[in-house]
């Protein structure tokens, strides 16, 4: 329990409260600020204040920021890092900074259109149980020419995303479906978000914000996907968010199979040891929240994570593990889902050969 | 030719405590009975609200098992035909559903009327095949509880607009100003002066308790001792939730502060002991349990969801906060303990006027009157059905 009373703490949020925020967080993106800035300055529901968090750019970002105060429709909250923090620390700093009852997240390098923010926040004003509302996205190249592919297609989540009206934890848990410039959120989930845990930050296999916050919303109201594209997300090589084309899609998928029949077993369990870990600390948060089901779900996921790790059982176990996924939806049912059934059965069968037990490791 | 009176059938589920069987306890009891004779027929199981229906409504359980159980529903047809039923009014979509597929396979000839009352709209606003095909050949009229069901139906569904009609839930004032209160505070073993805050609701994730709980947590220890939440509803439907509850206010430290009392079937003469009401449901397209706790004259926290939230908004009853926002709950619920009696007492007598003025049974059953009036009207030179009143 807070030391302070509820209504001081309420006074507070309310204080200096508006409706929508833009959260950004900036690093070194001079080259493409102006062209986001203006395309929030003709938004057709203007926010109520840009908080900006920067990590320490050095090539001229705080100038163009500075400049952009006088286009932009709101007060430019800037604040930068003493020491550089990374992309999902940074959101954890700018979140905590926002006043706005929804807070819509924004990337440096993206183009918003301009009824991104009038769209997302209909959701939000139309059911108050929303929490989260996330868009599909047109993908844009270096030089803001169309692509002619959406974002979740690009990831193979169109067809789950359009099929879903609402998100559920648990899906997150099996997928990053989310990115964050093309989320909103209630301040509910923003709330119950921080802070972020310290296993996201696992080096190896991290947890970015996106996904973190998407799960946070998912146990505290309900997460709703739209499936049209609100923005136009750019691909450029120096970007932390991939996108994949369909070559290099291909061959990715066959890298991943290959790995699964002959890649060193510890490598890719540590992997999943980190995302269970990560996952249980899901469901920690969304059992304290009174979110009991989804934290169930959610230690479903991680236990099938844990499963999916090498161990000394037979073949037949494993086999049966695999199973034990499929039934319970733990793999998803789409195509990314079938991979890693597909890719966990292989594992399974696979020559004995240097596998280790690695149950206790976690 | 001697007109008879119209047959009307409310058909159920279950006759065990819930929103929407209370909804159709309460129209079957306030009926105009010089126009209908009133059946009521629980396709499932019996219930406590079988002793609350009026001695002259016959009732009916059939006992079915699953969705699609053909011997009952052989049952039901035959039941229908033997009471010479002019009209159905169906409550719930599974009964919705069993209704019209009577209807599609010859068993029943009667007139459908179909009261929805469902609450998770915000989850699922698809309407497949299994809703659509039985909406669309199976129901004559549509009756929503709230707005967004009726725009549900019109634009996703299909159903043309003259079918749909928006149908609020009303409450018998009578039933909660004859209650004979109960003493709680003695029952309870609790402080005089101990504000009893009663939560009418099953113990079911929709609910969400958890957030009344924190927002109990939030409140400092001393505002604690001055309150009791006293929670009447099922422990048992779904006890995974309950046990998660009962962990959870050990966590917190608060399990002194409440009080669950299980189902009972007494809940006006629990309001009637109690200092106030509150209700944390995530998501509600009535609720029901608003009017009650207004019609007991009871000051109320609810959170800010469905159609009687809508309708009560701003009019001093008592106070709405956000679903799911334990912040602003806790600040309610301080602001509640710092009433005095004679506050509470005249923040319940507006919101029983305001019941007996707009809300009470009767304005609901007169509107569903027209209803049926409108339904029989369009079928009666078919098969000639009883003209009534």
């Amino acid at each position: 329990m807070s030391a302070e009373h509820p209504r001081q703490r309420l006074a507070r949020r309310t204080q200096h409260e508006v409706d929508t925020t833009v959260a950004l967080c900036t690093f070194n993106g001079a080259r493409w600020l102006p062209e986001l800035f203006s395309s929030i300055a003709a938004q057709t529901r203007r926010p109520g204040e840009i908080v900006v968090q920067d990590d320490g750019s050095t090539d001229g970002t705080l100038d163009v920021i500075e400049r952009a105060r006088a286009e932009l429709p709101c007060p430019v909250r800037l604040e930068v890092n003493e020491q550089r923090l990374g992309s999902t620390r940074n959101f954890e700093v700018a979140l905590a900074r926002c006043n706005g009852r929804v807070v819509a997240l924004a990337d440096q390098d993206d183009v918003w259109y301009p009824r991104k923010l009038e769209r997302l926040m209909e959701e939000f004003d139309l059911d108050p149980t929303v929490t989260m509302v996330f868009s599909d996205a047109d993908l844009i190249d270096e030089q803001g020419r169309r692509l002619g592919r959406r974002l979740w297609d690009s990831r193979l989540i169109g067809r789950v995303l359009r099929m879903n009206p609402v998100v559920a934890g648990d899906m997150f848990a099996r997928r990053a479906l989310t990115t964050g410039c093309t989320m909103a959120l209630h301040r509910r989930a923003v709330a119950a978000s921080l802070p972020f845990p310290d296993e996201l930050a696992d080096p190896d296999t991290p947890m970015r914000h996106d996904r973190w916050l998407s799960l946070v919303a998912a146990g505290v109201g309900t997460v709703r996907p739209l499936p049209e594209a609100l923005l136009a997300f750019r691909v450029h090589p120096a970007q932390e968010t991939g996108v994949l084309s369909r070559s290099e899609l291909a061959r990715a998928l066959g890298r991943a199979s290959l790995r699964a029949m002959f890649h060193h077993p510890q490598a890719e369990s540590a992997g999943h040891v980190t995302r269970s870990r990560q996952l249980l600390v899901a469901a920690e948060r969304a059992e304290e929240l009174g979110d009991f089901d989804g934290a169930r779900r959610l230690r479903d996921v991680a236990a099938q994570h844990r499963r999916r790790l090498l161990t000394d059982a037979s073949v037949l176990d494993r086999l049966r593990s695999v199973r034990t996924g499929m039934t319970g939806g733990l793999y998803g049912h789409d195509v990314l889902g079938w991979a890693s059934v597909a890719a966990d059965a292989a594992r399974a069968v696979r020559p004995r050969r240097g596998r280790r037990h690695l149950e206790d490791e976690g | 030719m001697t007109s008879r009176r119209t047959r009307v059938v409310m058909v159920t589920d279950t006759l065990h405590v819930g929103g929407a069987e209370q909804v159709s306890v309460d129209i079957a009891n306030t009926l105009d009975r010089d126009t209908y004779e009133v059946h009521f027929c629980a396709t499932r199981s019996d219930g406590p609200l079988h002793d609350k229906l009026r001695d002259d409504v016959e009732v009916e359980v059939l006992g079915r098992s699953s969705a699609w159980d053909l011997r009952k529903m052989v049952a039901f047809g035959r039941y229908l035909s033997a009471n010479d039923i002019d009209l159905i009014h169906s409550h719930g979509r599974g009964t919705m559903r069993l209704v019209a597929a009577c209807r599609a396979m010859g068993l029943v000839h009667a007139r459908h009327v179909f009261h929805d009352h469902f609450g998770r709209l915000h989850l699922d606003r698809s309407a497949g095949p299994t809703l659509t095909v039985p909406l669309r050949h199976g129901v004559d009229a549509y009756l929503g509880v709230e707005r967004r069901l009726c725009t549900w139906a019109v634009e996703t569904v299909g159903l043309p607009a003259d079918r749909v009609e928006l149908v609020r839930s009303g409450v018998e004032l009578r039933r909660f100003v004859e209650a004979r209160p109960i003493d709680l505070h003695g029952e309870l073993g609790l402080t005089p002066g101990t504000l009893v805050l009663l939560m009418v609701a099953n113990f079911r994730p929709q609910k969400d308790h958890p957030t009344l709980f924190r927002a109990i947590a939030e409140l400092p220890v001393a505002e604690q001792d001055r309150l009791h939440v006293v929670i009447c509803g099922s422990t048992t439907t779904d006890p995974d939730y309950y046990r998660s509850c009962v962990e959870m206010l050990e966590r917190l430290g608060i399990s002194r502060c409440v009080t669950a009392l299980g189902v009972r079937s007494d809940t006006p003469a629990l309001m009637a002991g109690a200092d106030a009401g509150v209700f944390s449901s995530k998501n509600e397209s009535g609720p029901l349990v608003i009017l009650e706790y207004m019609a007991a004259g009871l000051p109320f926290i609810a959170t800010d969801t469905g159609e009687i939230a809508e309708a009560v908004r701003g009019l001093g009853a008592g106070t709405l906060v956000s679903p799911r926002d334990s912040l602003e709950l806790s600040v309610a619920l301080s602001d509640l303990i710092a009433l005095r009696p004679e506050e509470r007492a005249e923040i319940g007598r507006v919101g029983r006027r305001l019941v007996a003025d707009r809300f009470e049974q009767h304005h609901v059953t007169n509107q569903i009157e027209g209803i049926y009036r409108r339904v029989l009207a369009t079928h009666r030179g078919k098969v000639g059905l009883p003209t009534g009143r």
